[in-house]
């Protein structure tokens, strides 16, 4: 398993990226909802090299409801990742499998 | 028809403060609420999405809500309202702003520019069998050069139907078409403007409709490899750049924002008058630039291999 971040590390209701490549750009991004966590991979199904964020750890819209990609405006539902706005209309993120041991998020396998 | 070029670029978010970190740290300055301007004072207004003041949004996900672009004259803008009131209403603000809407949808405005003229300093380089663009001991990299965006430079729509687009800008406002993407869409340049292109549009689904991006100009591909770095220094996300196109040569670095659109350094753009004949090519990943790089780490070489010195 690899270990990715705390949980602590993750505010609830607020999202962090996670897994950087060596040029520094986090593959993974992780939303926390209470004990829960989603993993999304960080690119937009617009486009084969589209990171989501705008900034580091910033991937959420204003009220912290949608993943925002600051490409374009896409906005993505955190629990299921379906485009409900945005150029991948209908489209989906990748998801990522995590658990959470021990107070640690992980990738699953 | 004297329109210049994009004046303000207004904005109707759900997340002003990242938006206005963002403008401010892109190299901007904030000169009022929510209006953040270049040198030449063009600018992009942020407002919140449900600012009654704000024309209404598309139905897709873009948050940009208008388009005002800076003309030279009043009689420019009696002309666009006598022309474009034929068949849509064009509203005359207390200000002699127009504000109507494009063929596209978009909402679009015009005013007396806001635009300062600027004289400033180009990049200055040195050029073996040219005479020295510096003098004798005037240093070229300066690490704390100020790099601010010196004006609004273009803009990039995604739109539904490129041709019907154009047609409008080309037709009811002067703009010609300086290249072509074939089934991607033209660039164009109004006549009080010289730049390779002020607009530039993509051909897309109907539900994708919007921003793709806008660019200021900096100084020069010095300038704009400072601020991209210092962009990435501070942890924003870089979408494509530093290189340099080929259509219009301009050097970029694009960026993703919080205004969910791209914002783009450009440098050095290519002028054109009316002597110029228009190129049309493919889009491909060989026609959109001439080079790419990506930013890295910073490195330095030494003498012998580590712990051997």
């Amino acid at each position: 398993m690899t270990p990715l971040c705390r949980l602590d590390d993750i505010p609830d209701g607020s999202a962090v990226g996670a897994l950087p490549d060596a040029r520094g750009r986090d593959a993974v991004v992780l939303v926390r909802r209470g004990d829960r966590v989603f993993a999304w991979v960080n690119n937009c199904p617009h486009y084969d090299r589209a990171p989501l964020g705008w900034r580091k750890d910033a991937f959420l819209n204003g009220d912290g409801t949608r993943i925002l990609c600051a490409a374009h405006g896409a906005l993505f539902r955190i629990e299921d990742g379906i485009c409900e706005i945005g150029p991948c209309l209908g489209q989906g993120l990748t998801p990522v499998s995590v658990i959470i041991s021990e107070g640690t998020v992980c990738l699953a396998g | 028809m004297r329109i210049i070029g994009p004046d303000e670029l207004v904005f109707g978010v759900d997340n002003i403060l990242d938006c206005q970190a963002f403008l401010a740290d892109y190299g901007l300055t904030e000169n009022g609420p929510g209006c953040f301007e270049a040198l030449d004072r063009t600018a992009i207004v942020l407002r919140d999405k449900d600012d009654p003041s704000l024309p209404p949004p598309l139905a897709t996900a873009t948050r940009l809500r208008e388009t005002v672009w800076g003309v030279e004259d009043q009689a420019t803008l009696d002309a666009i309202a006598a022309d474009l009131s034929r068949d849509r209403d064009v509203v005359v603000e207390p200000t002699g702003r127009l504000r109507t809407v494009d063929d596209a949808g978009f909402r679009i405005a015009f005013q007396i520019t806001r635009r300062v003229k600027l004289d400033l300093p180009p990049e200055r380089i040195n050029s073996p069998g040219a005479a020295p663009g510096r003098a004798a001991n005037e240093i070229g990299a300066d690490e704390d050069a100020a790099a601010r965006p010196r004006t609004l430079s273009h803009i990039v729509y995604f739109v539904p139907d490129m041709d019907r687009m154009a047609n409008f800008y080309i037709d009811r406002l002067g703009f010609v078409i300086t290249d072509k993407f074939t089934n991607t869409g033209p660039f164009l340049r109004p006549q009080a403007n010289d730049d390779h292109h002020v607009l530039f549009m993509i051909q897309t689904p109907d539900y994708m409709q919007g921003l793709e991006h806008l660019a200021f100009h900096m100084q020069g591909p010095t300038e704009l490899m400072l601020a991209g770095s210092r962009m990435v220094k501070k942890g924003y996300e870089s979408f494509w750049g530093p290189g340099r196109h080929k259509f219009g040569s301009n050097w970029f670095w694009y960026f993703n924002s919080p205004m969910g659109a791209h914002v783009e350094f450009d440098a050095d753009m290519d002028k054109h008058d009316g002597d110029w004949t228009m190129r049309e090519v493919p889009m491909s990943k060989e026609a959109a630039q001439l080079f790419l790089f990506e930013n890295v780490a910073k490195w330095a070489p030494g003498g012998p291999p580590p712990g051997k010195g």
